[in-house]
């Protein structure tokens, strides 16, 4: 074979098991309800359903020339082709032995195509023969499981049948045309159906459907979230566009101020004499300047003004149309929940058969649209959540009967519209959860002390089943009981926004009740800062801000707690949990903290932070590949001006904080006062920000207050904003180097002699010479720096 | 033909001379790679041009709480957002002194992104693999594992599959 013809068939492979996957899950579903049993009408619609399905997968199987997937779907159609007939009359056992066929071709299906073992091949010729032999009458059960129903053997018909079904076929491609699985499959297969194709047929105003890859849409999702930065920047460049416009406004003043002078100017140049002349000419021209720097200045504002209104209106339109386009590329990624929960009967069936019990499943609002993120994300959480029903929930037929219920077992799986939310509700009817085994579970583990746990309430008791390492199963069975899961369950469903909870009642069974998000996408914030730094709160964790007044921070137990509500609440420095350097943000007097207090998986901490800045919409983002996890971050985001803020992970921190309390002990808040003198201040110049930061931060952590400029231009401007004792500046900068800084700041006698150390990767001589020249007091290379040098220097110098 | 004529094909020529100058001896035996040459804290380092994405000049980064110190902090790449490694502390190396660092070299392979910080990029060329010598013990701090070699012009060129795929690199902390 040919490369290009290789290629060929690993794309054709590819879109066969899509297909294939969705025909097979076709199957399961069909088998699954004729095994329930239903009236006769619908009967036979589902075996012909199911009939069809084993069809067209064989024709799509032999089309990619899969041998053997076709012959084990040729034993298949001969049993459905039976049954659909009549002839075959179901039993548990065949629908056992058609269970393991479907179940051996979904593992087979992913490495289609692929050389198999000798063993995979011996156990697959086995199964067909079982299938062969179930179709010529015998039990579907075969030898290996041998308490199979009895049906009678009708050899001759059914063999003629199935050479006379086998004969019409071949014209397999046609039909699968028709054969849609209603449901879209979820992860495993990279392209999902989003609607059944219904066949072109009667209705006039056909809806037109096409299959597009959910990796192509989601990175147009993304794509279309990053609309959002768009909209925010330009909300952002309205506002400083209005600043701007408020310049305006003092020049106005200054000008209406100035105008009687100027018409006293005009009739100063009044008079006679040669002098007087001159002077005249040369004050008109002045002042005709003047006047005509007033119309420009002022036409000047009325057209920015009207860009200002023109740029409020494109920013308005930009933010409906990126809300809209949000709103709609949300939509097209809303699945039914019933691609996450078809994959329940088959569990329930198999497992409840594994456990010896008898369980009903019933799912009821599997019709409801959610974000496809969230499904994918839901999956482990749901079947973690089902498995402990059948293991731990529902009771064994005899124990049921004894206690008086009904021997079969039911789950329930609904989900419910709530709000803005969806409510996904997973209960049995079983025996509830035995709280007094949480308690001595609890008790063994040794969070609590055995008092606590003592007066710990019902429902109190049930928040700890969440809680890693509490479980009440007596034994470590396959499926559960590790007390991992339910721990596992909470994180992922906290991670996307949700609360879940449980109620319980002895032997009326449990309830997990999960309320989830629409959608992942936007979510509000609490924009806080920290020194210079700003960091993004989830508001959906944010229970309250308050500002406490420093002498209502109280130590319980040496901890530094606040009251609220009459209730004591701990304290936490957001800035240490995060292991920054503690700030010291009110300088002079701080007269109320402000606090976040934030609450989730039944914790409740205030933390401190220098400023809280408000509300905003913000867009999750990752870290990058190389960021897999960090403490307490749980990603970023783009803020309207372009610049990054990290957003931080509550569920950590408030880990992190009890973390921190239990090892520090208690520091006054006042053990941070501020030494009386007024620190020294520092102008550091340097283009480069990686250079500009680290110098900063040496001279931050000595004690010296630090603004920063990126040239020599922009050193300039600040310095005349402000006062300083000394400048550290870098010599090679666009605009202005800082030869020519400290040249001008000699030149100009406001500054006299403000000390300036240059910091310069130029080490030559000629280099050091003219910085002297230029002024400067220290010459500093960059190539030996080091900070106890230049912190030596600066003290020399102020 | 006028004198500036004369300069302006002279300098042509000159350029054509080396542009058309054979490659450093197209070895027979062996695959010829193309590097990256990069200046990091006055020290000359090479990374193959395969791993490289672009490379982005450092405005602007947002540090990160609870990072390991080689994590400068995180840029935003038209949207995207990534972090910045700085391979001096990564590798240990000695603080020589201060540098500008305001490039970023975005290194990528299929999975794994990220940026490292450079002072400047100083060339692209080729080399033939064979040409590149182990790393004499003394010649360069940087652990042998990361290396993929060194010129004999003492040109230390980095292994940047093993850099993007090193267990070290990946930050992965809980609580």
């Amino acid at each position: 074979m040919t490369d290009k013809d290789a290629e060929f068939l690993k794309k054709l492979l590819v879109t066969f098991k899509m297909e294939a996957d969705e025909h097979l899950k076709g199957m399961c579903s069909g088998l699954l309800d004729l095994e329930k049993g239903v009236a006769p009408e619908q009967r036979v619609e589902l075996v012909e359903n199911v009939f069809r399905e084993a069809h067209s997968l064989k024709g799509a199987a032999r089309a990619v020339n899969l041998v053997e997937i076709e012959s084990l779907c040729q034993a298949l159609e001969s049993v459905f082709a039976l049954v659909k007939k009549d002839v075959l009359p179901t039993s548990p056992g065949l629908f056992d032995l058609l269970q393991e066929a479907l179940d051996l071709l979904t593992r087979i299906l992913p490495d289609a195509g692929a050389e198999r073992t000798q063993d995979a091949k011996a156990l697959q010729r086995q199964l067909i023969s079982r299938l062969e032999e179930a179709a010529r009458g015998r039990s579907g059960e075969s030898e290996s499981r041998g308490n199979g129903g009895e049906t009678k053997g009708r050899n001759g018909e059914t063999e003629k049948n199935r050479n006379g079904e086998s004969e019409k076929r071949g014209n397999g491609e046609e039909e699968q045309m028709e054969e849609v699985s209603p449901i879209p499959p979820l992860p495993d297969s990279p392209v999902q159906e989003v609607t059944p194709l219904l066949p072109l047929s009667d209705s006039p105003v056909q809806k037109v459907y096409i299959r597009v890859s959910t990796s192509r849409l989601t990175s147009l999702l993304l794509q279309s979230e990053e609309m959002l930065s768009a909209k925010l920047a330009s909300s952002q460049r309205v506002l400083d566009m209005r600043t701007v416009g408020t310049i305006f406004g003092a020049w106005k003043k200054e000008w209406a101020r100035v105008g009687p002078q100027v018409q006293e100017l005009r009739s100063y140049g009044r008079g006679a004499g040669h002098e007087a002349v001159d002077r005249k000419r040369s004050l008109a021209r002045l002042l005709d300047f003047l006047e005509w720097n007033n119309t420009v200045v002022t036409s000047l504002e009325a057209r920015f003004t009207v860009e200002v209104k023109s740029a409020e209106r494109d920013a308005r339109a930009l933010g409906s149309m990126v809300d809209n386009l949000l709103d709609d590329m949300k939509k097209v990624l809303m699945f039914p929940f019933s691609s996450l929960l078809e994959i329940l009967p088959k569990i329930v069936r198999d497992l409840s058969r594994e456990n010896g019990k008898k369980i009903d499943l019933t799912i009821s609002g599997d019709e409801i649209e959610i974000d496809r993120r969230i499904l994918e994300e839901m999956k482990d959480p749901l079947l973690h959540l089902v498995r402990n029903c059948i293991d731990h929930g529902i009771e064994s037929s005899a124990e049921r009967k004894a206690k008086g219920k009904p021997p079969r077992g039911t789950i329930s799986v609904t989900v419910l519209p709530k709000d803005d939310k969806v409510e996904l509700t997973i209960s049995d009817d079983g025996g509830g959860i035995p709280l007094e085994d949480v308690r001595s579970a609890l008790l063994e583990s040794r969070t609590l002390s055995g008092d606590t746990v003592a007066e710990l309430s019902n429902p109190e008791l049930l928040n700890y089943v969440f809680q890693s390492g509490i479980t009440t199963s007596p034994i470590i069975t396959e499926i559960s009981g590790r007390g991992l899961g339910l721990a596992i369950v909470r994180e992922k469903v906290e991670k996307l926004g949700g609360t879940v909870s449980v109620e319980t009642a002895t032997d009326f069974g449990t309830t997990f009740r999960i309320v989830l998000p629409l959608t992942v996408a936007t979510f509000r914030g609490i924009l806080v800062r920290l020194g210079e730094r700003l960091f993004v709160l989830p508001a959906m964790y944010v229970a309250r801000v308050l500002r406490v007044k420093p002498e209502d921070v109280k130590s319980v137990e040496s901890r530094e707690t606040i009251t609220l509500d009459g209730e004591p609440v701990a304290m936490a420095r957001l800035a240490s949990v995060l292991e920054l350097p503690e700030t010291n943000a009110g300088a002079d007097a701080v007269v109320l903290l402000p606090m976040v207090l934030l609450a989730a998986s039944g914790t409740r901490i205030a933390f401190t932070v220098d400023e809280i800045l408000g509300e905003l919409e913000v867009l999750l983002k990752g870290l990058g590949s190389q960021l897999s996890r960090v403490r307490n971050v749980a990603g970023a985001t783009v803020l309207g001006n372009g610049q990054i803020a990290p957003i931080l992970n509550v569920t950590d921190l408030l880990k992190s904080a009890v973390k921190i309390a239990a090892f520090s002990s208690l520091r006054s808040l006042d053990s941070a006062t501020v030494s009386a003198d007024r620190p020294r201040s520092v102008l550091v110049v340097e283009d480069s920000i990686t250079t500009r930061t680290l110098l900063k931060n040496i001279l931050e952590s000595s004690g010296y207050a630090v603004v920063t400029a990126v040239d020599g231009a922009d050193g300039f401007t600040r310095l005349k904003s402000g006062t300083f004792d000394i400048v550290v500046s870098d010599v090679d900068m666009p605009r202005m180097n800082g030869f020519e800084l400290t040249a001008k700041i000699r030149a100009d006698g406001k500054y006299g002699n403000l000390p300036v150390v240059l910091v310069t990767a130029l080490a030559s001589k000629e280099d050091r010479e003219r910085g002297i020249d230029s002024g400067a007091n220290a010459y500093i290379v960059k190539s030996s720096f080091d900070q106890s040098n230049l912190l030596e220097v600066m003290r020399k110098l102020i | 033909m006028n004198e500036t004529d004369v300069e302006r094909q002279r300098v042509l020529k000159a350029r054509a001379a080396v542009l058309a100058r054979e490659p450093e001896k197209s070895g027979a035996e062996g695959e010829r790679i193309e590097i990256i040459e990069f200046l990091l804290a006055d020290e000359r380092y090479a990374i193959e041009s395969v791993y490289i994405g672009e490379v982005y000049p450092l405005k602007n980064f947002t540090p990160l709480p609870c990072t390991p110190a080689f994590v400068l902090g995180v840029i935003n790449m038209r949207g995207k957002i990534l972090s910045v490694v700085d391979l001096r502390i990564f590798f240990d190396l000695p603080n020589r002194g201060l540098s500008d660092l305001n490039k970023v070299i975005i290194l990528h392979d299929g999975g794994m992104e990220f940026g490292i910080l450079a002072d400047a990029i100083i060339a692209a060329r080729w080399i033939s693999r064979s040409s590149l010598f182990s790393s004499l013990p003394t010649l360069t701090e940087i652990r042998a594992e990361y290396l993929l070699g060194v010129t004999k012009e003492r040109l230390v060129v980095l292994d940047g599959g093993k850099i993007l795929s090193g267990p070290d690199i990946v930050v992965h902390e809980e609580v």
